[in-house]
């Protein structure tokens, strides 16, 4: 299955053509995508946690239009990237967790999202409430590991070496 | 350029990294995290100049700048790593024209930084309030960063596959 998606003409043209526009740009703009997402998702974190605080926790909801931009570049770039490349990375295990955690670290910003920062009574006040302080150390721990895993997924050899998967 | 690239390699980096072979994907993952820090703040200052995410005074982006240059000083350690620890020697980025396009568009991102800095234009801009709209001449800066730092990452990716570089400009 995974030679069949490897095979598909979008995936032989990432792949094969010799175009600036193709492999280098995609990845180029996963690089991209992820420096948004990341740094954005680390940038609410950092607030919550004490830093930059004249930046009102109200106007942190506004940051999410961009983190989704950032998101879509990823998905469609991520996608063509694994369409490439499926018969290797589909069948690594660091990639799966590197997607896991992408989910998880998503899903964290979410509920950040809905559970505090969407609460116009929440945000009201200067304080931090205490679980949106600890959610925020999550985010910043989960998304830190997403691009460890990423970063990982170039040197499959090395994971299997030192954890044996 | 050749004395350029020796004086850029340096043969105890080349050593401390081939040793450890969990040191390059240390500094690369350092790389990316000082990379989003820089991106995170560029962003979040940047857009606010260019009138996205009103309801923040822009000078409460103020502490976030410092946090940036760390960030960007985190990169710059990895890149000498990068550059003075490479198997090949330093020729392979000093010769190399996406690294060369790369450091040309952070010189463009720092001096228009220090220009934002040390022309004064910082103050005004810092003193907009929430839902203010900053000068014309800050959007000028705004742009210029967002259009150097993306320069720098497209160059930065590209430095492997610098081949399809000269392909692209016929090279």
């Amino acid at each position: 299955m995974l030679q069949t998606i490897e095979d598909l003409s979008i995936g032989v043209w990432v792949r094969e053509s010799p175009s600036i526009f193709a492999y280098t740009l995609v990845l180029s703009l996963h690089a991209i995508g992820l420096a948004i997402v990341l740094g954005l998702n680390a940038l609410i974190a950092l607030r919550l946690l004490g830093v930059a605080p004249a930046i009102p926790l109200s106007a942190l909801r506004s940051f999410y239009g961009t983190i989704w931009f950032g998101f879509a570049i990823n998905a469609i770039s991520g996608g063509m990237l694994f369409i490439a490349s499926a018969t290797n990375m589909g069948t690594m295990s660091v990639f799966w967790i590197k997607m896991a955690a992408v989910a998880t670290g998503m899903i964290l910003s979410l509920r950040l999202k809905s559970k505090f920062l969407d609460d116009p009574t929440a945000t009201a006040g200067g304080a931090v409430p205490a679980g949106a302080r600890s959610m925020a150390k999550w985010s910043l721990a989960v998304w830190f590991f997403a691009l460890i895993a990423g970063r990982m997924t170039g040197y499959p050899e090395l994971i299997t070496r030192w954890f044996g998967i | 350029m050749h004395s350029i690239s020796t004086a850029l390699t340096w043969p105890w980096m080349q050593e401390f990294v081939n040793t450890y072979g969990w040191l390059w994907p240390l500094f690369e993952v350092v790389h990316y995290t000082g990379m989003s820090l820089v991106v995170g703040v560029v962003i979040g200052l940047d857009l606010r100049i260019l009138g996205l995410y009103k309801a923040i005074p822009i000078g409460a982006f103020k502490p976030l700048v410092n946090l940036a240059i760390l960030g960007f000083i985190l990169n710059l350690i990895g890149g000498i790593v990068f550059v003075t620890g490479t198997n090949t020697g330093a020729e392979f980025y000093v010769e190399n024209l996406s690294f060369q396009c790369k450091v040309v568009a952070m010189a463009i991102a720092i001096a228009n930084l220090l220009i934002f800095r040390f022309s004064g234009l910082e103050h005004r801009v810092y003193a907009v309030p929430a839902g203010g709209i900053a000068p014309g001449s800050a959007k000028t800066v705004a742009w210029i960063s967002l259009v150097s730092w993306t320069a720098v990452i497209i160059f930065g990716r590209l430095l492997m596959y610098n081949d399809t570089l000269l392909y692209f400009l016929g090279l």
